[in-house]
Parts: C-alpha cells; structure tokens; sequence
C-alpha cells in the first residue's frame, strides 16, 4: 500500500470542512485561528478541504461534511462559490454577522443603496455593486454562528456537534444572563442604549464587560421583545437614534420584518 | 508568455496574479483582485462620528485596531478633542500588540513555509514544532496585550473618541509585564531561526516611507518621512500623494510624484532603525544587512526586528503606566464641533491616513481611507516585473510558487486594500 492509500484511508473517517470567506475583513477566520492550539486541536479531527488562511493547495471539488462560510455574496464569483460550496455540502453554516444579518456593508441598504460608491469610485462601470444580501437568499442555510466577530468559544462548544450532522439549538437568552453573571453594572441604568436584552446571549456579554453598548450584531433572540426594548430606551434615544444603531449590524431589516409581522 | 495565478491563499483577502512577457520583456505584471467592494467610506458618510471607529475596524480583521485608532485620532483632530497622555500611552501598547501578533502571524504562519517549500502550515508545524510553539506564543502575547486594553482581539470595544470606555485592569498589565520577558526570549530565539532561513538575493531600488519622529521609532505619530528627504506633516499628505483609480480597478493606488514607494516594516527599519530597542537594535546588527537594503524579502527580517522592538517599548510603557494613574484614561467631557481632521499611524504593513469631516451636530460630510497595501502595491508590482526575469526559466509550477512566495513576503491585505 502506498502512503498516499494509508492516508487516505486514515481520512475516511474524518468529516471534510471547507472554511471560506466572500467578500469580508476576515475577522471571524481569525477569531478561529486566534483560539492557537485548540483551533489546531479542530483541525486534526477533520480533513481540512479548504481553509485558504493556512494552506496554499487546490480544493478538490468534491463532497463536503461541512461548509462555514463568512462574509457577504458581492461579486458574480463570490455568488458562484457559495452555490457550488451548497451543492457540495451536507450541512452549510453561516460564519458570523456579514453572511447571517449582512454586517457593515448593509448599512448601504438603509441609505442610498448602490449609489453609495458615488462616495467612492470615479469609475464605476465593470464594478459589481448588488444591494447587500445575507447568504440565507442565495442558499440554504443550516445553522448560524452570530456575532461580529463570532465568539470563537462558543465555535468550540457547538462544533463537535455539526461533525456529527447534527444541527444545535443556541438556547434562548438574552445578553443579560451572562452581563449579570460576569458582574457588571447594567448600562441601561446609566442611560446607556443597551440592546442586550433582546438580542441573542452566547457572546459572554464581551461588549458590555467593556462599557461598550450591546447593537445587536448577534441578532434578535427568538422570543426577544422589540416593542418593550423600544419602550425601555424611549428616554435615552430617539426612534430615528434606535433605527440607526439597528443598521450598524443588519438588525434593522429583521426588526422590521418582525414588527410587521406581529401587526 | 502568460503567467496567471489563479488565487493566492495565505494572505488577507483575495486577489490572483496575472503577468504577460514578450521575448524576454514583462509587458505587464498584476495582483487581479477578487474582493467585493463594501464601500465603507460610503457607509460612514451622513453618519455620526461615534459610530465610526466601531464600523471603519472592520475594514480588517486582521488590523482592526489601527483602523480604530486612526478613526478616532482623525475624529478628535477634526473637533479638537484632546486625550490624557495615559490615553495616549495606552493606545500605543494596544498598536504595539497589534504589530507584534500581525507580524508573528504573517512571517512564521503566512510566509515562512515559502522559503522552506512546503504548502501548508500542517506541514511547518510537524516540522518545526518547537518554532511554531514559539511563534503561538509570541502572537497570543501581542493579542494578550490587546485583549487586556481592548476587551476583545478582533474588533477592540473599548477605545472612544476622548480616551477609552474603561480602564484596563492593573493586574493584568502587570501579568502582561512579567510575560514580556519570556517574549522577548522567544522572539530573539525565533529570529535566530530565522537568521538560518535562505532568503533569495533580489534587489530593485525604491522610495522608503514611513512616520517619523524624534527620539523615538515613530508608531503612532510623527510627520511623514522618506528615505529620498520628504518631511512632510501629515495635513499634507493628500496633496503630496496621488490615489489614481484606473477603470474597472478596486484599488487605488497610490504614487508619489508618479512613482511607486514602499512603506511597512522595510521601510520603517531603513528610515528609523537608530532609534530601535538596545535588543532588538543589536538583533539588527546580527542580520548584517547594508543600508539603503532594497531586498523586499527582507521585509520578513524587519518585522522580527520589530516584534522585538514592540515587546521591549511596551513592556516599559505598561511599567510608565503603572506608575501612573489609569483612571486617567477615561473619557472626559469634549464638545462635538464642526471640524476637517487628518491622522495617520503605522499599521504592521505601513502607514495607514484618515482624513474626515465632521459637521457641527456631529455627522460625517467626508471620510477618505488610504490604507498600507493601496499604497504599496504599485510597488510590488514593479518589483515583481523585476523578479519574473530572474525566474523566467523556471518551470510553470516553479516559477508560480516564486511568485506567491514573493507576493506574500510583501504582507498584502486586500481587504484592506479594496475596503
């Protein structure tokens, strides 16, 4: 038998993971290569298919377990990649804010859309400029790890899991839980726009544990209260103040769709 | 002849590379950029000001705390802000941490495996465990000290316009102190391995440029300086430098007086290496490097020169900061005023500008961002059109992987880049 067989045969059992990054800083990718010798511990129970941070070789194009993608579909190619990665995957995750809620480039939605590059480009012809989507109108998307950057603790927690081809349920609590658990005074009592009690807990309350108001990047809890948030910051900021820090994150269009909804 | 990259993986972002030589000659030598654009200067303008620091770090995942601090050192010029001088320290060790993970990441984790012909970085690590120990190490102490100032490593929380949200714990400075003996033991380790690495022999003559300062290795402020003279303040820059986009192009690129130049580690090392660290000065020394030095694979030497650099400086500013009082970093009361600010700092791949507008409420009229790599990649590409002729007889593959080796020697972000 020759080396290449043995290694192959000692692959069979390892689940085959693609990472890939769209169009974004990169930041949840190096949220997981931040975690040093645990992301190693990761990558040894899989086959690594793609993962262009650490590796310089060709992606075989086959099957895959699991694909995490990051970042947001903007140019024609990056569209492509994320169809092919669907096609090729048994279960395709959503790497953080861009991909799951549209992140920082969908603040142009909110404003002057495409017209936004005016600000920027003098040429503009040839340069794909599509409204900011999140990956779920492209794709299937089987799961989401949230945040900006994603917390790359709760990755560990979650993924032995999604080898196994099972999808997890991030339980149902808003930021508070772990804000109180950690100690902190509630900066809502300091007149702080603090959305930390709608939005979805599991990032260890890192924002607020720094005086740094929670905007939601981790997005609505399932059972999170728009109506009685809006209420409890009536005195601290104007409706037009609330809508503007819901676009920093891609909380802004979720919020409306709920709001419409519950109408 | 052709020579066409199709992606180049261990860097930030995505970009290929496309040459085209005719008998001998490079008609033409390109990174193609594969990056979206996000527009990110388009977003901040008509929003406030304190939403800029947190949107314009994540240009970055990489280097969000230079986009941070150079966002709010703009913001506070343009309205006139002033911050503690134990605001002002701690920002410069944040920068410093931030250099000195960047460049462990980039020059053991991003570049290494090229000289040594390896594809991946499995492979470098089952081969080289200790170094690869050594360079984990290196890099969790500059993200340590960004944790402990920021709140976080990717995406700091707790920098402000006026000074920071909250100060950082005494006892984990101290901590980050007592470590910084056991870096810097492991970065002169690290260069020493680093010394026996063969480093191809290339040289093309260049522009340096970089922030420079009396007294001291300019990091986090000084007026803009080059190796052919130019001293220049920052408020100048825009009108000494031009940003031209060609069509169809995401970057602009930059040029001074219609030629490429290089900035970074290279370029900071050859402008202000008197003003080094004794060990990271005598590290320098052992290198034995002939200055004006125009091989740019050396800008992997220069950033191990700097990892020691910032963990001697900022182990003693943390010692300075100790002896002071920390509470003086919090955010006092400024006044929000109609203003033009400008600002720069050196990010690990160079010098990164901001220039804004704010108006009298406080809302952005003007953001223009001219980050390291738009600024070097003319550089790099005239560079590389050198360097394909001495590798022209190569094999396709051969030559290919020259290619990405030299390409990422330079430490391009591309997402930075594009923005």
């Amino acid at each position: 038998m020759s080396i290449r067989k043995i290694k192959i045969t000692e692959n069979m059992s390892k689940p085959k993971v693609a990472i890939v990054s769209l169009t974004s800083c990169e930041g949840c990718q190096f949220a997981l290569l931040d975690l040093g010798e645990k992301f190693l511990d990761f990558v040894g129970k899989i086959e690594m298919i793609d993962f262009r941070l650490i590796e310089d070789e060709e992606d075989d194009g086959g099957e895959l377990d699991l694909v995490l993608v990051e970042g947001n579909p903007v140019t024609e190619e990056n569209v492509k990649t994320l169809e092919s990665l669907r096609k090729r995957a048994k279960i395709l995750v959503a790497l953080g804010n861009c991909a799951a809620m549209g992140g920082i480039p969908e603040i142009k939605n909110y404003h002057e859309g495409v017209n936004t590059i005016k600000h920027v480009y003098k040429y503009i012809q040839g340069i794909s400029n599509p409204e900011i989507k999140e990956i779920d109108n492209f794709v299937k998307v089987d799961f989401v790890f949230p945040g900006c950057p994603i917390n790359g603790e709760e990755f560990l927690k979650y993924i032995p899991e999604l080898l196994e081809g099972k999808i997890p349920v991030i339980p149902d609590q808003p930021v508070c839980v772990e804000c109180k658990a950690a100690g902190n005074r509630c900066l809502l009592l300091d007149k702080k726009p603090c959305f930390g009690p709608m939005i979805q807990g599991g990032c260890n309350a890192v924002c607020p544990t720094s005086r740094m108001t929670c905007q939601g990047c981790r997005g609505l809890r399932p059972t999170g209260n728009v109506k009685a948030m809006r209420a409890a910051l009536k005195n601290m900021i104007t409706d037009h103040q609330f809508e503007n820090i819901t676009e920093i994150f891609g909380l802004r269009d979720d919020i409306e769709a709920k709001e419409k909804l519950s109408k | 002849m052709q020579i066409k990259i199709n992606h180049i993986a261990k860097m930030e972002g995505h970009a290929g590379f496309m040459a085209s030589v005719l008998n001998g000659d490079v008609k033409s030598a390109k990174l193609e950029v594969q990056e979206g654009i996000r527009l990110i200067e388009g977003v901040l303008i008509g929003r406030h000001y304190a939403d800029m620091p947190t949107i314009a770090q994540r240009i970055c995942g990489i280097c969000p705390v230079v986009h941070n601090l150079t966002a709010i050192k703009a913001l506070e010029s343009a309205m006139g802000v002033s911050v503690s001088p134990e605001a002002e320290k701690l920002r410069v060790v944040m920068e410093l941490g931030q250099i000195i993970h960047s460049h462990s990441l980039h020059l053991f984790f991003l570049s290494l495996a090229d000289f040594l012909d390896m594809d991946n970085d499995i492979q470098l690590i089952s081969t080289y465990p200790e170094e690869a120990k050594i360079a984990m190490r290196l890099r969790d102490y500059g993200m340590d000290i960004v944790r402990v100032i920021g709140g976080r490593v990717v995406h700091p929380l707790t920098n402000e316009v006026g000074g920071f949200k909250k100060a950082p714990d005494a006892d984990a400075l101290r901590k980050i102190v007592t470590d910084s003996s056991q870096a810097l033991k492991d970065a002169v380790a690290l260069g020493e391995f680093f010394k026996k690495i063969k480093i191809p022999d290339f040289q093309r003559e260049t522009e340096y440029i970089c922030l420079g300062k009396n007294g001291e290795y300019a990091i986090y402020d000084g007026d803009v300086i080059s190796s052919q003279g130019l001293h220049i303040p920052v408020e100048k820059f825009e009108s000494n430098f031009q940003e031209l986009q060609k069509q169809t192009e995401l970057i602009k690129k930059v040029v001074h007086e219609g030629k490429s130049y290089m900035i970074g580690a290279i370029a900071r090392i050859n402008n202000s290496r008197d003003k080094l660290s004794p060990q990271a000065s005598s590290y320098l020394d052992s290198l034995n490097f002939t200055f004006p030095d125009y091989n740019p694979f050396h800008n992997i030497l220069c950033q191990m020169v700097e990892v020691i650099h910032c963990i001697e400086q900022s182990s003693k500013l943390i010692k300075e900061l100790l002896h002071s009082d920390l509470n003086n970093v919090v955010t006092g009361k400024y006044e929000i005023k109609e203003g033009v600010g400008v600002a720069a700092v050196e990010a690990p791949r160079g010098t990164l500008y901001y220039h804004v507008e704010v108006d009298h409420n406080g809302y952005l009229k003007n953001v223009n961002i001219i980050t390291p790599t738009a600024q070097f990649l003319s550089n790099l590409e005239d560079d590389v059109a050198d360097y394909i002729k001495e590798i022209i007889d190569l094999k396709d593959a051969d030559k290919q992987k020259k290619l990405r080796g030299f390409i990422r020697a330079y430490d391009p972000c591309i997402s930075c880049a594009v923005h």
